[in-house]
């Protein structure tokens, strides 16, 4: 079997659904036999998971309207 | 003598040993690398794995191999050299005779004839190369093992003669009459046959082969190319069924690639993107822009490389050597001294000639063996070479002429390109309804770099200025948002500059960044973001985000937050893909780190 080091070294790949298939197998059965490295995994999806629901940093688009009316008035100015 | 100058190579010079021990005499090919010892070190390293000693493949059947594609591609030193070598072997003049005029009539084992025809075809028409090609050598009896050999014989044989087409060496013996070229064949050009063929070409599944797991703490060029690469590429990870001819692989192509004594990396690398362009390989375009970008080049410059190096910005000199390459690597029959007296005209060395020569081959060594064995793509190619994909086809049927090349043909379809054209006219109402669309975008960029909401709200108008001050520059070689996010960028890094602590967000070592450890261990519960309400978790994620050193701050908020696909945040960000997956990794590692004492299973309030 793999080492954690080897996993590791394969983890982004996996996080992301890249790595091939032989590849693929390895980890897996790395992960079905390793507390820590199944842990690290299955936190690091969950992490990902509620990180890109999170809807973080979305502000309603009235909270841009007074910038963007700046800029365009001051555009308008510069034109007339 | 050669095209090139060159010097007595020394008795005792490894190289020749193995050459003169294998083959009884040192091919002038090899007199004709004299003033690069290092390229001949390389080939003599890949030649004694794949060719010079038997294999799943017997030398006589690699012979053959080297000889049906040399007569095929109407070279007349490697014609020879590989005749002789047959003949040494035990052929007897008329098996030669046979092989030269028609293989199919030669009297060959069915594997043997299902051998060749499939080695034709990947060395005049790789991109057209498919599953279905592979199946009749398996029905034929061949193993893996042998079909992936065949596939790395092929490559050789299209190494070597290319560079006997950009050397043009005396001859080894004496010259074989070749047949009369047949209407149709043999092809002059690598091309894919219709557009259907390309756009197979990019979706079809493989690779071919199986590919097992070998581990960089076990075989140490995989660890070697992490250091060099900062990944390990898919090209070199599909070919683990032959470790030894792997290993001698990656030898040959350090020592070819790395050293900066005659052409720069950055040249080389210019070199392997365009020959690879014009060879419609869409694997090794997206990989070298990759790389080129890890040396500094931007994507936008990476991309005009791949479509048409005449539009570029590289010097007159540059594009020379890139017509020089292109020809040599594409349009190998039109190839001439006159070529390399050009060259020379402009000032570059017989070693800096001498070595586009051998990187051109090297590329269509590397090109034929993703074609070969149909290694997936590490990343996307440049959208914009896809693109124009069949338009290059077009243009590569017809033989170059001097300095032709080909133009740019279709910009890259963009949503926004009519309001643009709008914008660009002046029309302030197009401008403001393309800011609308993208106001988030721009938000999550200056708040990924800024890490406070008061100042990305006053980047935002700084931006927004700043772009349309500039939108008569957007030529529409990117994405207009993509430009829109550069804008962007470079307005939080100039406010960033103006702060005390400033983090750099250049592309930097991957060691440090890989070094990372995770420390958390305790399991999650299973649905975690159940115990908390959704502002309670948007409130922790952005902390946890706010809290990201800037670099990885910047990724993680366009992977995760924006999702951008890799390629695309690699792309906005002007950084190579690997970088782009490192710094994720990492950051995503220290939110996980952050968000851990909440959700593990023994976190309070967890109610299972």
């Amino acid at each position: 079997m793999i080492t954690c080091d080897e996993f590791f070294a394969e983890f982004a790949d996996y996080l992301e659904n890249q790595a091939s298939p032989e590849v693929r197998q390895e980890l897996e059965l790395h992960l079905s036999q390793c507390r820590a490295c199944y842990v690290l995994y299955d936190s690091s999806q969950k992490t990902i998971k509620i990180v890109s629901e999170s809807n973080s940093f979305e502000l309603p688009q009235k909270v841009f309207d007074p910038i963007i009316d700046r800029v365009m008035s001051k555009l308008r100015t510069e034109r007339s | 003598m050669s095209f090139l100058r060159e010097v007595q190579l020394e008795k005792e010079f490894g190289p020749s040993i193995v050459f003169r021990e294998a083959l009884g005499f040192l091919p002038n090919l090899i007199r004709a690398q004299s003033l690069l010892p290092r390229v001949i070190e390389a080939q003599a390293k890949l030649e004694d794995a794949v060719r010079l000693r038997a294999g799943d493949l017997s030398r006589a059947q690699k012979e053959r191999i080297l000889l049906t594609i040399a007569a095929d591609r109407r070279d007349t030193y490697c014609v020879a050299m590989h005749s002789g070598v047959l003949s040494s072997l035990g052929a007897t003049p008329g098996q030669i005779d046979d092989l030269l005029n028609e293989y199919r009539g030669a009297d060959l084992s069915a594997p043997d004839l299902a051998t060749l025809q499939f080695c034709l075809k990947l060395s005049r028409n790789a991109p057209a190369v498919q599953w279905e090609d592979i199946e009749p050598l398996r029905v034929s009896g061949l193993t893996d093992r042998a079909i992936f050999e065949t596939v790395v014989v092929t490559a050789l044989a299209i190494y070597v003669c290319t560079l006997s087409a950009g050397l043009r060496p005396e001859l080894d013996f004496q010259a074989r009459e070749l047949p009369s070229p047949r209407a149709g064949s043999p092809a002059k050009t690598p091309r894919a046959s219709s557009s259907a063929d390309i756009h197979r070409g990019w979706e079809r599944k493989g690779p071919y082969l199986p590919a097992p797991y070998l581990s960089p703490h076990t075989f140490e060029p995989f660890a070697i190319l992490q250091r060099t690469h900062g990944f390990m590429p898919k090209f070199f990870r599909s070919q683990t069924l032959r470790p030894d001819l792997l290993k001698a692989e990656l030898e040959a192509v350090n020592s070819i690639l790395f050293p900066e004594d005659a052409l720069s990396r950055v040249q080389k690398e210019c070199i392997l993107l365009a020959v690879s362009a014009t060879n419609l390989n869409s694997y090794c375009v997206a990989v070298h822009c990759n790389l080129l970008r890890g040396l500094g080049v931007s994507p936008e410059e990476g991309d005009q490389i791949a479509v048409d190096h005449h539009e570029s910005a590289l010097s007159n000199a540059d594009k020379a050597l890139l017509d020089f390459a292109v020809k040599l690597g594409a349009h190998f029959s039109d190839f001439s001294n006159e070529d390399v007296i050009g060259l020379r005209a402009l000032g570059f060395t017989e070693e800096q000639i001498l070595e586009c020569v051998v990187v051109t081959a090297l590329n269509n060594f590397a090109n034929t063996l993703q074609m070969g064995l149909g290694i997936e793509p590490d990343f996307a190619p440049p959208p914009v070479f896809e693109e124009n994909k069949v338009h290059l086809s077009g243009a590569a049927l017809t033989p170059m002429q001097g300095a032709g090349a080909v133009h740019l043909v279709d910009k890259p379809q963009d949503v926004d390109a009519e309001l643009v054209a709008q914008a660009q006219g002046g029309k302030l109402e197009a401008f403001e309804e393309l800011v609308r669309r993208h106001t988030q975008l721009i938000y999550r960029t200056l708040m990924a770099i800024l890490g406070n909401a008061i100042d990305a709200q006053d980047a935002m108008q700084d931006t927004l200025l700043s772009s349309f001050k500039h939108i008569s520059g957007f030529q529409g070689r990117a994405k207009f948002s993509t430009w829109l996010v550069s804008i962007a960028r470079n307005t939080a890094l100039q406010r960033l500059r103006s702060r005390k602590n400033v983090e750099s967000l250049d592309q930097s070592e991957y060691e440090e960044d890989r070094d990372f450890r995770p420390r958390q261990v305790r399991a999650w519960q299973d649905n975690p973001e159940q115990c908390f309400s959704k502002s309670e978790i948007r409130q922790l994620v952005e902390t946890g985000i706010l809290a990201l050193p800037p670099k990885f701050r910047v990724v993680v908020m366009l992977r995760d937050i924006e999702q951008l696909s890799t390629d695309e945040v690699a792309r906005q960000l002007g950084l190579s893909v690997p970088a782009v997956k490192t710094r994720l990794l990492r950051g995503r590692l220290m939110l996980r780190e952050w968000l851990s004492p909440h959700f593990t299973t023994s976190t309070k309030g967890a109610t299972q």
